[in-house]
């Protein structure tokens, strides 16, 4: 249960998008369970990420057409949706790579800046 | 950019595809589980413990299902389909309701749809083919009411040169005027059509592009007579000419004389107003016999509507007022003993002048259309109140399971909706069918109207959101109501359920009850008024006299050809057989038309005070006028031969006349002074009248004339349109007969109209018919939603105290106490209602005391008729649950619940 850890980092908003574009950029094609359990280990802190809230992302930018579902069978001989990042996936996650720095160069400039 | 485009689209498909990607998604989740189970067991759990665990970790499936189904397609939407789907499906199972519920809406917004039509057609609709109609304004002379009247020429030549504020001045008769169209020399082929006298400037100001060729413009002249040029009527150029592009050039003869056709007006056009023309000829042409020039030159002649449009950036006001400045120097320069009244300026109108006078009667058939609409939504309300009753154990498990209110809500909503929109639905071809009875009675006037009654876009808003906004008004409280369901009582058992419900649902069926007491009674006070209005003597007898029109104006008759004419054909008409009695008059009682000649005094008496003369109504008749329409002569004598031009001008006087200007002395042989304008004559009397009672719309006063003879007093201007008279033996009708001979003395006339004194008499009734038949009928079929209303409200109270029924049978009570006890329930919500719709008539029939004509406001029989009426149907509704009472059987009442 979510309340009962109260260290848990909340996404910012928008920033999903770029995570899972990112995971699967990196990682090649990946179903569902794979980016949780990426994200969760790259995590160094436990964050909020229900599959209330994965779900939801993989078909907004399905929808988008940055990243595209085919359904394969995994090692284990089961079925799943794997999600690959197209090539408008790629520009998009430039530009949000982009927008990230700069918003996160900002935030740390006024982090640095000695109060007056 | 690309992206949102995408994104748009594909929500799009999944809101009308919406199975596909649901799927998918169980599909996805099911595996995801799957994944975890795997992994859960590499860690060393057994399969039932990785099976919860797996379930554990995915969180809520059915949320994630949720958030999915926002993320990936229009929710909203979405619920509103489905809402929609659900309601359907309960409409299509419980068709009677669905088809009662829907038919009396359907009844009431198809009445205002039709009623909204004409609205659109005569207030809001823009005229067709004129170029920037805000722009354009109506100009007159002004009168007491809103209105305005027709000016004559020489004002209106007087305000074209004045006129700062407007870039044009235009002008026009009121009514197309009837012409005869011959072919060449050929005269067996003389059809009747309508012209429409425009000024020159007139196609310019409005910015009509033609059809064919051009239309009248800056390069013809304005001087009379100089240019007979036409322009044709597109519906006339198709029917006389099937649109033949060549007809431009050629020569058409109109009451005997040669037009040339200049062009053809474009497509739908018939100017600002909804009078339609075949022809559109200059102004200057009106009247080319001789001598031409008197209507054009005659200040007190009022007959022409003006329009112009305003100049760049002039506001109607700033018009208006300029107007009116130069409406008041007029009336200093050119003093009228009627007293001046000024020039009046509105905004272009497609019924110049009596904008006010149709939005009034509008209004009133609006306000009857809409508590029809009423009546059948309480109706309806009190029935979705009853069936939200019945429904409380399946909302009671929704919310149970965890509905929200909010939502219950919207879905009791959309239900009423969908109901209400089908209703809209079936209430726009009923008003189709009802506004082409409407176009059908159009004929039926003196002149052609084109009014485009199409159901168009407007219309078809207007209908569907009547039918929203009524559903949301009273769709609300049921579906408040209904979303209240307590959900332990209402799981519990089947006890009666909130008393708030049944209140609520009482007030539905008493403020139904009390609207349709409403329209009968005044239905009953109109159809009453009508009783009277055709029972009171009129002082004359309108019972079979036939009547024909001939306009003598551009036949080329002069002042000593035109009366000699009139006086042939009275006597060709007397020697028909069949024909009693016959005469020519310029006006007939009961209807529209009215002449004005000016003011009578006693000569040599000054007036007290007020005006210098006193203004009586005017006719201009042959000898034996009043033979014909059997109207009393007191004293004195008719007219007669020996009154002709030359002789001493005589009169004959109503009574009215008699006794203003000699009270208590006998009239006859006394002179009366006659004054038009600045001139002054003097008349004999020769005669003394019965006074005439008006029976139409404007007023129940006695009409009292002054008569002059058509010999003494023919001037082009006014005595170029007459109508024959004759009555015959049995009421044959003769107009045929009448044609056949006025062809064979001058076969280039047009007979204008035909018709039986008792139609044109009527003609001053049609509102109050409209009215009556309208508030009557709608207030009968109100009448029968109420009694639905109250059958349903006993058979719903019977049902649920059917326990306590069986009980009171059990104890001993017998069939007619139990009778009593459900008349008695429903009958008290009849009387309760009856008693506030009276008293809401009272209210309303004081208003209508104008149009009641001496009908008390509080006539007792169209009261007590209504509610008689209303306690029958009531008696009927209730009958069929009071049986069932009686036949409760105890021991299975008791057993019921």
């Amino acid at each position: 249960m979510p309340s009962k850890e109260p260290r848990r980092v909340e996404l910012l908003q928008g920033t999903l998008d770029l995570i899972v574009l990112r995971v699967l950029a990196t990682m090649g094609p990946q179903h569902a369970y794979g980016i949780a359990a990426r994200l969760e280990r790259v995590a160094e802190h436990p964050f909020t990420l229900t599959q209330g809230t994965l779900y939801p992302a993989l078909v907004r930018l399905e929808q988008k057409g940055w990243i595209k579902g085919t359904w394969r069978t995994t090692e284990n001989q089961r079925e799943a949706k794997y999600y690959a990042i197209t090539k408008a996936g790629t520009r998009a996650l430039d530009d949000q790579i982009e927008r990230w720095r700069r918003l996160a160069g900002l935030v740390d400039k006024l982090l640095l800046q000695e109060p007056e | 950019m690309m992206a949102a485009l995408r994104r748009f689209f594909s929500r799009l498909v999944n809101l009308l595809r919406p199975g596909r990607a649901e799927d998918d998604l169980s599909r996805e989740l099911a595996a995801h589980i799957a994944l975890l189970e795997d992994e859960f067991q590499r860690r060393g759990m057994t399969a039932d413990e990785a099976r919860r665990a797996a379930r554990l970790a995915l969180g809520g499936v059915e949320q994630t299902k949720d958030l999915h189904r926002d993320e990936r397609s229009f929710a909203w939407l979405d619920d509103a389909r489905r809402d929609f789907l659900h309601s359907a499906r309960l409409l299509r199972r419980n068709p009677v309701f669905a088809l009662t519920a829907s038919l009396s809406l359907a009844l009431g917004i198809g009445a205002n749809t039709a009623i909204f039509t004409l609205v659109n057609a005569l207030l809001l609709s823009d005229p067709v083919g004129v170029t920037d109609p805000g722009r354009l304004v109506d100009i007159g002379i002004g009168r007491g009411d809103s209105g305005f009247n027709p000016a004559s020429y020489p004002t209106y030549l007087d305000i074209r040169e004045h006129a700062t504020t407007l870039s044009g001045v235009y002008a026009y008769p009121m009514f197309p005027q009837a012409m005869s169209l011959g072919a060449g020399a050929n005269a067996a082929s003389v059809e009747r059509i309508f012209g429409q006298f425009v000024t020159t400037n007139y196609f310019t100001l409005l910015g009509a592009i033609p059809a064919v060729g051009r239309l009248f413009g800056a390069g013809d002249s304005d001087q009379p007579g100089a240019s007979p040029l036409v322009v044709l009527g597109q519906g006339f150029w198709k029917r006389r000419f099937s649109e033949d592009p060549a007809v431009v050039g050629q020569v058409i003869r109109l009451n005997g004389q040669a037009f040339t056709v200049v062009g053809v007006v474009p497509e739908g056009f018939q100017g600002t107003g909804i009078l339609a023309a075949d022809v559109w000829l200059p102004l200057n042409t009106v009247a080319s016999g001789n001598p031409r020039d008197s209507v054009l030159t005659n200040r007190r002649a009022g007959w022409l509507v003006m329009g112009g449009r305003l100049k760049p950036g002039v506001s109607v006001a700033q018009a208006a007022a300029e107007l009116d400045a130069l409406g008041w120097a007029l009336d200093r320069e050119y003093p009228d003993p009627a007293g001046g009244r000024g020039l009046r300026l509105l905004p272009s109108s497609r019924v110049p002048g009596n904008r006010g006078v149709i939005a009034a009667f509008v209004a009133l058939l609006t306000v009857i259309v809409s508590l029809v609409l009423v009546v059948a939504c309480a109706n309806v309300a009190s029935i979705l109140l009853a069936r939200g009753a019945a429904r409380r154990r399946e909302i009671a498990v929704r919310l149970a399971i965890g509905a929200g209110r909010a939502r219950l809500i919207r879905q009791l909503l959309t239900e009423t909706m969908t109901l209400f929109l089908v209703a809209g639905g079936a209430g726009l071809l009923l008003a189709r069918a009802t506004t082409s009875v409407l176009v059908a009675w159009l004929p039926s006037l003196p002149f052609p109207i084109t009014v485009t009654l199409a159901l168009d876009g407007r219309v078809i808003a207007f209908t569907t959101g009547l039918s929203l906004v009524a559903a949301l008004v009273f769709g609300l409280a049921p579906a408040l109501q209904g979303s209240k369901a307590e959900v332990v009582t209402a799981l519990k058992d089947d006890s009666p359920g909130p008393s708030g419900r049944s209140r609520l649902r009482n007030t539905f069926v008493i403020a139904q009850v009390a609207l349709s007491i409403l329209l009968v009674v005044v239905g009953g006070l109109l159809v009453r008024a009508l009783e009277r209005a055709g029972s009171t003597d009129p002082g004359f007898d309108p019972h079979g006299v036939q009547l024909v029109s001939l306009d003598l104006s551009m036949a080329g008759y002069t002042d000593t050809t035109g009366p000699h004419f009139w006086r042939e054909l009275v006597e060709h008409v007397r020697q028909m057989p069949d024909v009693q009695a016959a005469t020519v008059a310029r006006v007939l009682p009961g209807g529209f038309e009215g002449i004005g000649l000016g003011g009578v005094a006693v000569p040599g008496v000054a007036p007290p005070a007020g005006p210098a003369a006193f203004g009586p109504s005017w006719n201009i008749v042959e000898p034996g006028y009043f033979a014909t329409l059997r109207i009393p002569l007191i004293a004195g004598r008719d007219f007669s031969a020996t009154d002709r031009a030359g002789a001493p001008p005589v009169a004959i006087v109503g009574e009215g006349v008699a006794r203003r200007l000699w009270p208590g002395e006998n009239p006859i042989g006394r002179l009366m002074s006659h004054q038009v304008g600045r001139n002054e004559s003097t008349l004999l009397v020769v005669g003394v009248v019965r006074d005439l009672k008006s029976s139409s719309l404007v007023d129940g006063l006695s009409h009292s004339f002054v008569y002059l003879p058509l010999q003494q007093h023919y001037t082009s201007n006014i005595t170029s349109t007459m109508t024959i008279a004759a009555r015959t033996a049995q009421g044959e009708r003769i107009a045929d007969e009448i044609r056949t001979l006025v062809a064979s003395m001058d076969p280039t006339l047009a007979i204008v109209r035909s018709q039986t004194l008792e139609d044109s008499a009527a003609l001053g009734l049609v509102p109050q018919r409209v009215a009556a038949s309208l508030s009557g009928s709608l207030g009968i079929v109100g009448l029968l939603l109420a009694g639905i209303g109250i059958y349903g409200v006993t058979a719903y109270t019977v049902a649920r105290r059917i326990r306590e029924i069986g009980i009171r049978i059990a104890l001993g009570a017998q069939g007619t106490d139990i009778v009593r006890m459900v008349l008695g329930q429903g009958m008290s919500i009849a009387g309760v209602g009856a008693a506030v719709g009276s008293i809401l008539a009272a209210a309303a029939s004081q208003l209508l005391r104008g149009f009641l004509f001496g009908i008390p406001p509080l006539d007792p029989v169209p009261f007590a008729g209504a509610i008689v009426l209303l306690l029958a149907i009531g008696l009927v509704a209730c009958c069929v649950p009071a049986r069932r009472a009686t036949k409760v059987d105890p021991l299975v009442a008791l057993r019921y619940e």
